[in-house]
């Protein structure tokens, strides 16, 4: 479960959040959307402990995270799969060896490799490219290896910040069925984006942001606002 | 860390260093000179002390009694200067035994003394001590000029004093030195693992993101930092070595007056500075590697 309570955050006098009070149980699927500027991105970045709140509280499952020490960030970070709209491959590795790459930087074992890298590339329906690098690869199926890196070491929570930013629409909603059946495995979903098609297709809970502040919180919501 | 981690980030390090070659040349430089300076003056300071030790088991202080002074003024100088502290041994030479000494030592020209006898010996009754080391000679001829018998006081003291403190003065110099550069080595060796920090900085992104630990992220650098280093050492070794040799080579040619102090041999020298090299190379490698990958850690 991941918690905040009254989180603000300032960068230097520019406010990003402003007292942001929310709850998000296990399993959930959340859109976090808003206009270029709400503050969708500071919003991750807190939950990613990459950046830390000016007052407030973020609890996430049971561990508070300004409590928390520097050299136990990384095994907490273990428990996320982060996806970007960039994607972030490595360009010199092949799709196997992107989604391997995260699994060796835990130290998984070989035989553990052998097994999961596969059958992630598979869930993301890449097992034919996986031995393509990303620059042979058509955006979209960049993505999906981004996905596939994200699920390799079964994150229990799925942070996407405007995964679909780069992508057509077609594309869009290839990855949107993926990243719908990860929800319907267990994991959690937390997606910033500003696709309002995406959003109002998917019929999801839907935190809208504007200015820093929630300005609604609905279940089964649409995009809401300004476009 | 398991062992194929170990194995991979030193594949990693390696591939590091071969990666920006002029970079790595530099700092191999960089290394090698200030170790190459530490190491002669090392190689000094060694045989420095070496010397002084030498001399320091024979300083010695020289006491001339006055004229006509009696046997009983003699026993109780003796008395006085094994009542004082530094004495290794007291050596007394009656002014007869001088003569009949100095009258050996001219041998054939001994009739040039004929005319001395004990009437008219020019030479003292005198005393020679022993004194265990040169920090207590200046309280032995202050306490050896004040006695009544006592004429003259003459000591060797003052060529231990100078070497100790050309030691002394060497060490400091050269210190500075080897400070200044080592500080230039860990500049040029920083700014090399900036290179590949730079070039790898996305990669590193992307490990702060999956849940790399900061050292698992460091080790590939620290142990570029570390190669360089030890290189840097290897290399000067040899250059110690090589020039260490070459006056070794001289000052048996010519028994130049360096044959006079007896140099220490190679291996004498070499073993304290290889040790000293590998520590301080591997240091300024790992410090330089540390400090270049700080900034990116903080995602
Ligand atoms: N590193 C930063 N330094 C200063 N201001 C920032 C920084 N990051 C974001 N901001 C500002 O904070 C506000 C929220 O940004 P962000 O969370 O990125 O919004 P979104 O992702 O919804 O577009 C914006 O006004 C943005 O300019
Ligand atoms: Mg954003």
């Amino acid at each position: 479960m991941i918690e905040f309570k009254n989180v603000s955050k300032l960068y230097g006098n520019v406010r990003a959040l402003k007292d942001v009070n929310v709850t998000i149980g296990n399993g959930e699927f959340v859109f976090i959307v808003g206009a270029s500027g709400a503050g969708k991105s500071t919003f991750i970045k807190l939950l990613l402990k990459e950046i830390e709140p000016t007052a407030g509280q973020i609890i996430v499952n049971n561990t508070d995270l300004s409590a928390m020490k520097r050299k136990h960030i990384p095994y907490y970070r273990r428990n996320l799969g982060v996806v970007f709209q960039d994607f972030r491959l490595l360009p010199d590795k092949t799709v196997y060896d992107n989604v391997a790459f995260a699994m060796e930087i835990v130290e998984a074992s070989k035989k553990e490799i052998r097994r999961q890298v596969p059958a992630v590339l598979g869930l993301v329906g890449l097992a034919s490219k996986a031995n393509a690098y990303p620059h042979e690869l058509s955006g979209g199926e960049q993505q999906r290896t981004s996905l596939a890196r994200a699920l390799a070491n079964n994150p229990s929570i799925l942070i996407a910040d405007e995964p679909t930013g780069n992508l057509d629409p077609a594309t869009a909603k290839e990855i949107m069925k993926i990243i719908n059946v990860i929800n319907h495995r267990g994991t959690t979903v937390i997606m910033a984006t500003h696709a309002k098609e995406i959003v109002n297709a998917m019929k999801k809970r839907v935190i809208t942001f504007r200015k820093g502040m929630i300005v609604s919180d609905q279940e089964k919501g649409e995009y809401f606002g300004e476009v | 860390m398991k062992f194929r981690t170990w194995k991979n980030m030193i594949r990693e390090g390696m591939r590091n260093v071969v990666r920006n070659r002029v970079m790595t040349l530099a700092s191999i430089g960089a290394i090698m000179a200030a170790l190459f300076v530490l190491g002669i003056i090392m190689a000094t300071i060694i045989n420095l002390d070496n010397i002084v030790a030498g001399l320091e088991s024979k300083v010695e202080v020289t006491v001339y009694l006055k004229k006509g002074v009696t046997q009983g003024d003699i026993n109780a100088v003796r008395d006085k200067i094994n009542s004082w502290e530094g004495i290794i041994g007291v050596d007394f030479i009656s002014k007869e035994e001088a003569l009949e000494n100095w009258r050996k030592e001219m041998g054939s020209k001994s009739y040039l003394l004929d005319g001395y006898n004990e009437e008219n010996n020019p030479l003292p009754d005198t005393f020679f001590i022993r004194v265990e080391k040169p920090e207590y000679v200046e309280n032995i001829v202050n306490n050896a000029q004040k006695l009544d018998a006592v004429d003259q006081v003459r000591y060797s003291a003052d060529v231990v004093r100078a070497i100790t403190s050309i030691a002394g003065t060497t060490r400091l110099i050269g210190l500075s030195i080897v400070l200044l550069l080592s500080i230039m080595s860990i500049i040029i060796i920083n700014n090399t693992i900036k290179l590949t920090v730079y070039s790898r900085r996305r990669e590193i992104n992307i490990m702060k993101y999956i849940g790399a630990t900061d050292w698992y992220i460091r080790w590939p650098f620290v142990i570029e930092g570390m190669v360089l280093g030890l290189f840097g050492a290897g290399l000067a070794g040899g250059a110690v070595a090589g020039a260490y040799a070459l006056l070794l080579g001289k000052a048996n040619d010519m028994g130049s007056i360096l044959s006079i102090f007896g140099l220490l041999p190679l291996k004498d020298i070499m073993y304290p500075v290889l040790l000293v090299f590998v520590l301080i190379g591997c240091l300024i490698g790992v410090t330089a590697s540390m400090l270049s990958i700080r900034k990116h850690l903080k995602v």
